[in-house]
């Protein structure tokens, strides 16, 4: 990985350069674009349609959405990255593991951007900086391994298989609403009286768990228990292995089917 | 494996006729092995190659006769089913003009991103970057994102990257032929330079001179295998004549001994070269040839694209040491429209024997509208009624 750092450094720019080129805000709009629809949400379900009383509600909504966005965004310019790079894939020869980990790098910096600008504003609004925030690194590189794993696996997927991408963005709105952001999971009414919903919620999905462990990091300052981390672990663990996986079965032909 | 050599062991890859007929179960990718449906066409068909470090070898053969295949599984852009192929050292491909270009970014940028794509660490890049530009001609260009480049400027671009950076073999398909005559001819001569160093080139061209100026070595592909493989002169005559669908009469021929054949141009009556005339227009075929021999021959052949001779002609020009021009004039060119190859042989002490072969050079005749045929023999008709008698 490291001998083609180089070659990353590049995919990357090039990718931020793709998009939203010529546009007045340019690179902003890889910001904006969550900022509004996070915006969007908080007002609706902190102000219209107040579903919980929780204190700071704009805050936990927004720790626990960029992981959410992060995820979405990134699955979204993974699906079609390879099959946009076709040219690319099918005349010249390179690790090709690079254009699903530059979309994913990119989203990444998007991520790493909101989070830097969310964890002062949710230092202050709680008044002190507890010792659990030094877990937030590890989280956050389990997570990153989680979505780049992902992204390898649906952007090798849909080069072979052109059903991939629609599938993914049809399966997101739903995987969304299922995901517990605005609201903790023992929070959802019905949940307290029936345990294993609650524990399905939670651990079923696993894009919930990097919610919640961001989210109690950021909101409340609590470092995710050892059995959490260690659910994250496997999870990002395993999608790194799938993704792999995926591009050992289906990557050598890339540049023939696409 | 040494730097610069390249190895093809009976290697085979096949392609689905249909690719929408490829079984796209979920199921497939897990349990899929050996399983293929549909039928197949095979690009290569156990193609066995051997290349040297610092070689220059012509890849010709008809359009599907599996030479950008057999580039692209060299590059290892797409895997072999069976076989090996190897390229010793550094590879660099180009394969298709502006591929590996992102196209907002500006020509300098696209350095980096090529450089990258092919393996390169950024300092290497930057060492080279002053001669990159400075051999693509671009100027101001550079600082300009591709998307406003031309063809030509593509080439030269992706040329020069290729041509620059270290690299031990360098894969080129056809590309050469959209730039303009001196950067072609630059670029020849760049990739000459290159071969000194010990780089190997293979080169896939429907341009005979152009494989004539660089490779002393053509391998003939025909539906997925080697059909020939020897001097260039030799393969591209066995080429010309596979063209002209009679792939089983193609014999070997023997090159002449003494005598060599350095050059061989055509030239019109103002003795600019070219390579396309008009039925009538004069016709020049310079040559150089270089001894010693006490009574150097040389002989002119003109054949049709099937490789039967149409005109032969020969001359002896008696004892020459060092390098000598000869020029033979046809006035009038006396063939329609067609392709034709001029072939040259020479010869110390006898004619070389009919069918030698040193250099061979296309000559392409325009269509003419009035007649039909190899030979020109237009002439005039009269009509004249007869007198009836009385």
């Amino acid at each position: 990985m490291l001998r083609y750092r180089f070659l990353f450094e590049q995919m990357v720019r090039r990718e931020l350069r793709q998009k939203y080129k010529g546009s007045a805000l340019g690179l902003l709009w890889y910001l904006i674009n969550p900022i509004v629809l996070m915006g969007a949400y908080v007002l609706v379900f902190s102000v219209l349609l107040r579903v919980a009383d929780i204190p700071d509600y704009p805050l936990f909504v927004v720790a626990g959405m960029i992981v959410w966005v992060f995820f979405a965004q990134a699955m979204l310019a993974a699906a079609p990255s390879m099959e946009q790079n076709a040219p690319l894939v099918r005349k010249v020869r390179f690790p090709r593991e690079a254009i699903p980990a530059a979309t994913a790098l990119v989203q990444l910096a998007t991520f790493l951007v909101m989070l830097a600008l969310l964890a002062p504003v949710a230092v202050a609004i709680r008044g002190s900086l507890e010792p659990g925030l030094l877990a937030l690194p590890v989280v956050v590189v389990l997570l990153f391994a989680f979505v780049l794993g992902l992204s390898m696996a649906v952007s090798v997927l849909h080069a072979h298989y052109r059903d991939v991408e629609p599938v993914v963005a049809a399966a997101l709105l739903p995987w969304f609403f299922v995901t517990p952001i605005f609201l903790r999971v023992e929070d959802i009414p019905g949940v307290s009286s029936r345990q294993w919903l609650g524990d399905l919620l939670e651990w079923g999905n696993p894009v919930a768990p990097f919610v919640s462990a961001v989210r109690e990091l950021l909101y409340a300052g609590a470092a995710p228990s050892l059995g959490h981390l260690a659910y994250l672990t496997v999870a990002g663990l395993g999608a790194l292995a799938l993704g792999m996986l995926c591009f050992r079965r289906l990557g050598r032909e890339l540049a023939v089917v696409l | 494996m040494r730097p610069g050599e390249v190895t093809l062991e009976h290697a085979s890859r096949s392609f689905l006729l249909r690719p929408e007929e490829r079984a796209r179960t979920l199921k497939e990718l897990f349990v899929r092995r050996g399983r293929r449906d549909g039928a197949r066409v095979a690009a290569l068909d156990d193609v066995t190659l051997h290349i040297e470090p610092g070689e220059a070898v012509g890849l010709v053969g008809r359009n599907g006769a599996g030479k950008t295949s057999t580039l692209r599984c060299l590059a290892g852009i797409v895997p072999l089913d069976s076989g090996r192929a190897q390229c010793g050292g550094r590879v660099v491909s180009l394969l298709e003009l502006g591929a590996g270009f992102g196209a907002d970014f500006t020509g300098r940028e696209n350095v980096f991103l090529n450089g990258a794509l092919h393996g390169f660490e950024k300092e290497e890049i930057e060492e080279r970057l002053e001669d990159i530009v400075a051999f693509s001609e671009l100027g101001e260009f550079v600082d300009v994102p591709v998307r406003a480049y031309s063809a030509g400027m593509y080439l030269r671009l992706g040329f020069s990257i290729a041509a620059f950076l270290d690299v031990d073999v360098l894969l080129i398909d056809e590309v050469l032929a959209v730039g303009d005559e001196s950067f072609q001819r630059k670029c020849l001569r760049r990739i000459a330079e290159r071969m000194e160093e010990g780089a190997t080139l293979i080169l896939v061209s429907h341009d005979p001179s152009a494989i004539e100026r660089v490779c002393r070595r053509v391998v003939v592909l025909d539906a997925g295998s080697v059909r020939f493989d020897d001097t260039t002169a030799e393969g591209l005559l066995f080429y010309h004549r596979l063209l002209g669908a009679r792939p089983d009469d193609a014999r070997r021929e023997r090159r002449g001994p003494g005598v060599d054949v350095l050059g061989l141009q055509l030239r019109d009556s103002e003795d600019r070269a070219r390579s396309a005339f008009r039925s009538g227009e004069t016709v020049r075929v310079a040559l150089s040839v270089a001894g010693p021999a006490e009574r150097a021959v040389v002989a002119i052949e003109i054949r049709d694209s099937d490789g039967s001779r149409l005109f032969r002609t020969d001359t002896t020009l008696g004892a020459i040491e060092g390098e000598t021009e000869v020029v033979y004039e046809i006035p009038r060119l006396g063939l329609l429209g067609g392709d034709y190859d001029l072939v040259v042989g020479a010869g110390d002490h006898d004619a070389p024997p009919a069918g030698t072969l040193d250099r061979i050079v296309r000559l392409s005749v325009s269509e003419t509208f009035d007649a039909e045929g190899l030979v020109d023999l237009r002439g005039e008709w009269r009509v004249r009624e007869r007198e009836p008698l009385r």
